[in-house]
């Protein structure tokens, strides 16, 4: 018995250790968003300043990649959702010997890794436009179409995935019936079948737009000259960061959320619409007991979720009331002034000290030293030069920006292992 | 086949039939398999485009094999017997992506197995949704976000020296450790859904035989578990061995100065290089050596191509 309690507990301390990792890295970055300090980090903590999301608005070039990515978006929800529909509707109708090779070559648009296919599809324009000579100008050469095409031709297959799983519910004695009943093919896919799809046409289209909105990998090569969020963000994360991509992360979590919470509650809506139906015509199912029990437990756990989050927004709304952000950063940064000097203070004295310690011990230091030093390094030939000396005090001094950073380096200045650590450093 | 489309077109009338034809037609042939084609073609020629524009389509444009020369050889004056750099970029990008695909199995199967039989009905949507949100919030920002923890000055190494169990920052990111957990958690989602697709329509029934019977309870994972979810198991681990393999982003923000991903280096081709025929040749290596890879883990575990991404 106990030992069971040993497992169980284990596995839901992994369970929440895994949790952690999935949200640990996006809770960081969010807060990081609302310290003032110009490097996004948690620690040392500045002040709390929400000038970041101004810094992210007037952004012109993320928020030009925003509208491209919008447009782009939107764009491959329209193409892909109607090229899955398709391809799920002929999956189902395909011969057993076709089936498996149709769809072998839609999954493939998956399992192509994106950098593939986004040359492929700018390679193939590329020609075609050579083909027809057309100019570069036209849509041939324009990033945003040949994003939008290179883009959906692996979000189909995400779309077409959802339809084949709402497909499988679908009873075709409906469709036939309305066929018997003298509706033409195309009243009974608008009256019958586009009904029942309705619900996976929302997820596809949502799910379309998601994985549009997120892509790099493909769009980075079909984009040419144009950019959407994800190019900007990457050149920008790559060269230097600073708090304003935080602050859209956390606008992007925020809006996220939301969907998820809209997505969620058309999804209990239906359900509890399906189970209503269900008692109609048949007795429920005993396996539905358990999950009606846990269901007035956690009965909606999204909105509890959301209006936690909206309190803490609040209380902390309502506790910077009178805060002034310009205030608290002199104070900070006389603070980390202060700190500076007490500390070059601390590190001259050392200085100091060191300077006479070295003065009687060099004697017997210097032949010890040089011998280690000797071979190969001049570098440590005049270790105990003067002018030596005042260039570790200035290479200290730019360190103490930082002022965690270890300072016991200079303590044991003449260990030989530390003497290894600097070659290192220098070099 | 006449038959078919006979049946075919009585079945779903002329509109719709046309309509799923020609755009099934549009998506698998001119969107996915012609582009394919064009790519292969395309690592065959010389880099008219960049030397001599007017020789393209001329008695010069021939095909040549000077592309994948490059990549195993290296330049004509290479004095090393192969490509020392590319090789080992390239060799290093599929282990590496092994490795990641390793990871995830660990560190899914348990969630997948925990979520498909042991949590109920409210706990698994809560847990199902808080799965899904983190993959819907944009790869670079992940990738962002891994930065700041894992930065020399990040929230890790902030929080191991405060304990005192550090006393250096460690350099997550040249050792790519930075990039590995965060290729890791992009993926995790595609590990976890075909898991727990497979493990969620085992019977509990046979797992209690297996308990009844004595079976301690690694046994029953290992014979019972294990070998029903195979399927799921390996359309997880496919998916992620791919998406991993060609990632992007995460080794371009995350990934350590001195160690590049092999899709670093065609995009070095497509971008500063350009050298479009070389960046496709590399292009289709990748793509051919991962596909090569795949099948031959499926053949060893006896999974059809079919059964991925159910």
């Amino acid at each position: 018995m106990s030992s069971a309690k040993i497992l169980r507990l284990a596995i839901s301390f992994y369970i929440i250790l895994f949790f952690a990792y999935l949200f640990g890295p996006l809770i960081v970055m969010s807060i990081t968003a609302f310290n003032s300090a110009g490097f996004p980090r948690l620690s040392p903590w500045d002040c709390f300043s929400t000038e970041w999301f101004g810094v992210l608005v007037n952004d012109a070039r993320i928020m030009g990649g925003f509208k491209n990515s919008l447009i782009i978006g939107i764009a491959v929800v329209f193409v892909s959702v109607p090229i899955g529909l398709a391809g799920a509707l002929m999956l189902g109708q395909l011969s057993n010997r076709v089936r498996p090779v149709f769809y072998t070559l839609t999954i493939s648009t998956i399992l192509v890794p994106g950098v593939v296919l986004g040359i492929s599809t700018l390679i193939f324009w590329d020609r075609m436009g050579m083909m027809f000579n057309a100019g570069y100008e036209s849509f041939f050469y324009d990033g945003i179409v040949l994003t939008i095409i290179g883009q959906s031709t692996f979000i189909s297959a995400y779309t077409m995935l959802v339809f084949i799983s709402r497909l499988q519910r679908f009873d075709p004695v409906l469709e036939e019936a309305a066929l018997d009943l003298g509706a033409t093919n195309i009243q009974t896919f608008r009256k019958i079948l586009l009904p029942f799809l309705k619900p996976a046409i929302g997820s596809a289209a949502v799910l379309a737009f998601l994985a549009s909105f997120e892509n790099y990998n493909t769009t980075v090569f079909t984009i040419v000259t144009e950019s959407t969020l994800t190019t900007v963000l990457a050149s920008k994360v790559r060269y230097g960061i600073n708090p304003s991509i935080s602050a859209l992360a956390v606008i992007i979590i925020g809006l996220t959320l939301t969907v998820a919470f809209i997505h969620e509650v058309l999804k209990r809506r239906e359900q509890a619409r399906g189970i209503a139906l269900k008692k109609e015509g048949q007795t429920p199912k005993v396996k539905s007991e358990p999950y009606k029990v846990s269901r007035k437990l956690f009965r909606n756990p999204v909105p509890v979720m959301v209006l936690l989050i909206f309190v803490a927004g609040l209380g902390t709304a309502w506790k910077a009331r009178g805060y002034n952000v310009q205030q608290c950063k002199i104070e900070a940064f006389a603070e980390k002034r202060k700190m500076q000097e007490e500390l070059s203070k601390k590190r001259s004295s050392e200085m100091k000290k060191k300077l006479e310690d070295q003065k009687a011990a060099s004697a017997s230091a210097n032949t010890s030293e040089t011998k280690k030093a000797a071979p190969g390094t001049d570098h440590y030939g005049s270790i105990f030069a003067p002018t030596n000396l005042e260039g570790q005090v200035e290479s200290d001094e730019k360190k103490m920006e930082t002022p965690e950073t270890p300072k016991n380096q200079y303590q044991s200045i003449f260990a030989p292992s530390n003497l290894e650590g600097q070659v290192e450093s220098q070099e | 086949m006449i038959l078919w489309f006979q049946k075919f077109f009585g079945r779903n009338g002329l509109v719709l039939s046309l309509y799923m034809l020609l755009v099934s037609f549009i998506w698998i042939v001119v969107m996915f398999v012609l582009p394919q084609i064009f790519m292969f073609d395309f690592s065959f020629r010389f880099n008219w485009t960049q030397i001599d524009p007017s020789k393209i389509g001329g008695p010069e444009d021939v095909y040549t094999l000077q592309h994948y020369k490059f990549l195993l050889l290296g330049s004509p004056n290479n004095p090393d017997p192969f490509n020392i750099v590319d090789v080992t970029v390239f060799a290093r990008t599929i282990l590496a992506a092994a490795f990641v695909t390793l990871f995830d199995l660990i560190l899914c199967y348990p969630v997948a197995y925990y979520l498909a039989h042991v949590a109920k009905g409210g706990v698994t949507r809560l847990m199902m949704l808080s799965l899904v949100v983190p993959f819907w919030i944009n790869e670079l920002l992940r990738a962002f976000a891994f930065r700041i923890l894992f930065g020399e000055e990040g929230t890790i190494n902030n929080i191991l020296l405060f304990l005192g169990i550090l006393s250096q920052p460690i350099d997550f990111v040249r050792e790519n450790i930075a990039l590995y957990t965060g290729l890791g958690y992009a993926y995790i989602l595609l590990m976890i859904f075909p898991i727990y697709n497979a493990v969620e329509s085992l019977d509990r029934n046979q797992i209690e035989a297996a308990r009844d019977l004595g079976s301690p309870w690694w046994r029953i994972h290992w014979r019972v578990v294990i070998p029903f979810a195979k399927p799921g198991i390996t359309s997880g681990c496919t998916m992620v061995f791919m998406l991993s393999a060609g990632a992007l982003a995460l080794p371009q923000i995350i990934g350590g100065p001195s160690s590049l991903w092999f899709t670093q280096i065609i995009y070095q081709w497509f971008n500063t290089g350009s050298n479009w025929p070389r960046g496709s040749a590399y292009a289709v290596s990748l793509l051919v050596i991962c596909v090569i890879l795949v099948l031959l883990f499926m053949k060893i575990f006896k999974v059809k191509f079919g059964e991925i991404g159910r």
